[in-house]
């Protein structure tokens, strides 16, 4: 077991999933999982990497700076036990909701919603944020994608969530993510 | 994870368009109530109604947080009273229909079906007490509606009953004068009535049923007129073909709302679940009419020539839309076109753009009938029972449903303004062609019979 995780950041180009993945290749280690994305202009990336018995994270730090030199991107290389968190190792039974905050961005919106998220023991599974500007609202919308567990009075979310709404003059909405899937995938 | 895409239109169709649950309707068979004494017959309806749907409200009240949808109505259907009461004379039928309606108090549902006969073919002496009954248990009742199927496409029209309807809306809209004739307004008279209809009035538990049962009625008029304009703005060259399928792809995504909220009340409350109703069924309201999607499509108003053409295509896209959506799809499932229930028909009406002749032409291509019009209040009863038999015979010709819902208000003169409230909406008073003379033909009574089935022409 010798694994790690490598984050890339940084400006998005063609080619930097090529020059990642070559020098993995050359260093005999094995890519287990990826995900990237793309914020605006912004590119972003996480791998978890098997790597060879004899090579070390320092070493695949080293290469890929080497190979990424002269771009603009920022890689990290990280050694990774597979250690998992408590909610991990105790995962209540959840439900999944859609919280989404419509209204004007403002200083401490995220701060806000996820803090009350937090307290009331929700795991944000992705945020969406479309901040357009102009007067539709939809062109000003926050989207959290989130896990609910059972023991979490929904009641009292919801006031908590209103209450920030009231404070941040935003309209938001806790609604079962079932909703959204039966009227978005018709074929299925 | 959900696209961005997927959940904007989504928020937008309940935010913005109208995009509600118009009801839930638990349908109970009233069969194992029977008896022939009025009293316990009364008590065991009562108990056998608030005990099935005791928690209906509340349950669609937790739905409504859970998705963030709306349910406007909570509403409850029972087997047809003229059987289930078949041996009480008219009086005793008007203490079933307060009966009905305090159980529907009770439970905080906003109307109970049902309270209604079916006499294709014939009437019973429980038929004949029941309409009998309908002008008083409609005056002296808040939530009880009312409906009578007098013809089929297999038996034919019932001259005699049809003749009957004519008397007994005149006598409920005088008896309701005040109210603009409001007790006619919850009396709908069927052709071809379907068994599993969540809306009203025409709700009714058929006997081939299940004991108890949950439907569910979806609408969504400003969802779909959003869609066609937002498709005819982005998209060049959009032909009504695209047209169609702009309506089809939403009617199939309202009626998976609708279906996803009736199978969870059903399951919470323990019954099956019945049908998904999806009905362009519009509110006095902005942004809520069938109306106003004859404007985003182009044509001058509703009424204009190309309606019924393009009415014909809206209700076939969205039964296609529906029952790709559902395997379920049941009750009156396509376009409602009443007059006052919808700001933009009533709009026509009132400027003359819709006449009653140009409506009936339309309900041969709607999915139901002549609905919630006034008509002035010294149209004679027989030419109330003569336009009725009018849009029943295009439901039997056509193997349709079709209906009438006609308010003859009392006082009031073509042009004249009627308000029934809430749903009910508001109106002008329709002018009817010789409206205040005799009709002979309607006199003859009789049936006329069944149409052939073969030479299709």
């Amino acid at each position: 077991m010798n694994k790690v995780l490598i984050s890339v950041l940084g400006s998005d180009q063609p080619g930097i999933m090529a020059k990642v993945a070559s020098v993995i290749k050359q260093h005999n280690g094995n890519i287990e999982n990826l995900s990237q994305t793309l914020l605006d202009t912004v590119f972003g990336a996480l791998l978890r990497v098997e790597l060879a018995a004899d090579d070390s994270a320092e070493k695949l730090q080293e290469a890929l700076s080497h190979s990424f030199a002269g771009l603009d991107l920022f890689v990290r290389v990280h050694p990774w036990n597979e250690s998992t968190t408590d909610w991990h190792q105790h995962k209540p039974e959840t439900q999944p909701y859609i919280v989404t905050a419509i209204g004007p961005d403002r200083q401490g919106l995220v701060a806000e919603m996820a803090t009350a998220l937090f307290e009331h023991g929700v795991n944000i599974t992705n945020i969406q944020a479309i901040f357009k500007g102009g007067k539709n609202p939809m062109d000003n919308l926050m989207v959290f994608e989130v896990d609910v567990p059972r023991s979490t009075v929904m009641d009292a979310l919801r006031d908590a969530l209103a209450d920030i709404a009231q404070r941040l003059d935003l309209e938001i909405s806790v609604q079962h993510r079932k909703i959204f899937e039966s009227v978005s995938n018709i074929l299925n | 994870m959900l696209s961005s895409k997927d959940i904007i239109s989504t928020l937008q169709m309940v935010r913005e368009e109208n995009l509600d649950l118009r009801t839930v309707t638990i349908g109970i068979n009233l069969t194992d109530c029977v008896s022939d004494d009025i009293k316990t017959f009364k008590r065991k309806i009562y108990d056998k109604i608030t005990r099935t749907a005791g928690q209906l409200v509340a349950t669609c009240q937790r739905i409504e947080r859970r998705y963030g949808i709306e349910v406007a109505n909570k509403r409850i259907s029972v087997s047809p009273i003229a059987v289930v009461g078949a041996p009480f004379n008219a009086d005793q039928m008007v203490e079933i229909a307060l009966t009905l309606d305090k159980a529907a108090i009770e439970l905080g549902v906003d109307f109970v079906g049902g309270f209604g006969a079916l006499v294709e073919k014939g009437m019973s002496a429980g038929d004949r007490a029941l309409i009998d009954s309908i002008p008083q248990a409609l005056t002296e009742s808040q939530r009880v509606c009312s409906s009578v199927n007098v013809a089929s496409t297999r038996a034919g029209l019932n001259m005699d009953a049809i003749k009957r309807m004519g008397m007994v809306i005149k006598e409920a809209a005088e008896m309701t004068a005040k109210d603009d004739g409001l007790a006619a307004a919850k009396l709908v008279v069927f052709s071809n009535i379907p068994q599993d209809v969540p809306f009203m009035a025409g709700a009714y538990l058929g006997i081939g049923e299940a004991d108890a049962v949950v439907s569910v009625g979806v609408s969504g008029p400003g969802v779909v007129k959003a869609a066609l304009e937002r498709a005819m703005n982005e998209e060049e060259g959009l032909d009504l073909s695209r047209a169609a399928d702009v309506i089809k792809q939403t009617a199939a995504r309202l009626t998976r709302a609708g279906e996803l909220v009736g199978r969870e009340v059903a399951q919470i409350l323990g019954l099956p679940f019945g049908i998904v109703d999806l009905s362009l069924a519009p509110t006095p309201n902005e942004n809520d009419s069938v109306g106003e999607i004859f404007e985003a499509i182009g044509l001058p108003a509703i009424g204009a020539p190309g309606s019924t053409a393009f009415l014909a295509m809206l209700n076939d896209a969205v039964k296609k839309g529906g029952a790709f959506a559902s395997s379920h799809v049941g009750g009156l499932s396509g376009a409602f076109i009443p007059v006052c229930e919808d700001l933009s028909i009533a709009g026509s009406a009132k400027n003359g753009t819709l006449s009653l002749e140009k409506l009936e032409a339309m309900t041969a291509v709607c999915s139901v009938g002549l609905d919630m019009i006034a008509l002035p209040g010294d149209t004679s009863a027989e030419m109330i029972s003569a336009i009725i038999a009018d849009e029943m015979a295009i439901g039997v010709i056509n193997k349709k449903t079709t209906a009438a819902r006609l308010i003859p208000a009392p006082g009031k003169q073509a042009g004249d303004h009627v308000v029934f409230g809430g749903l009910l909406g508001e109106g002008p008073v329709m002018k009817v062609n010789l409206g205040n003379q005799e009709n002979r033909f309607v006199r003859l009574g009789g049936r006329i019979p069944a149409p052939i089935q073969s030479l299709v022409n």
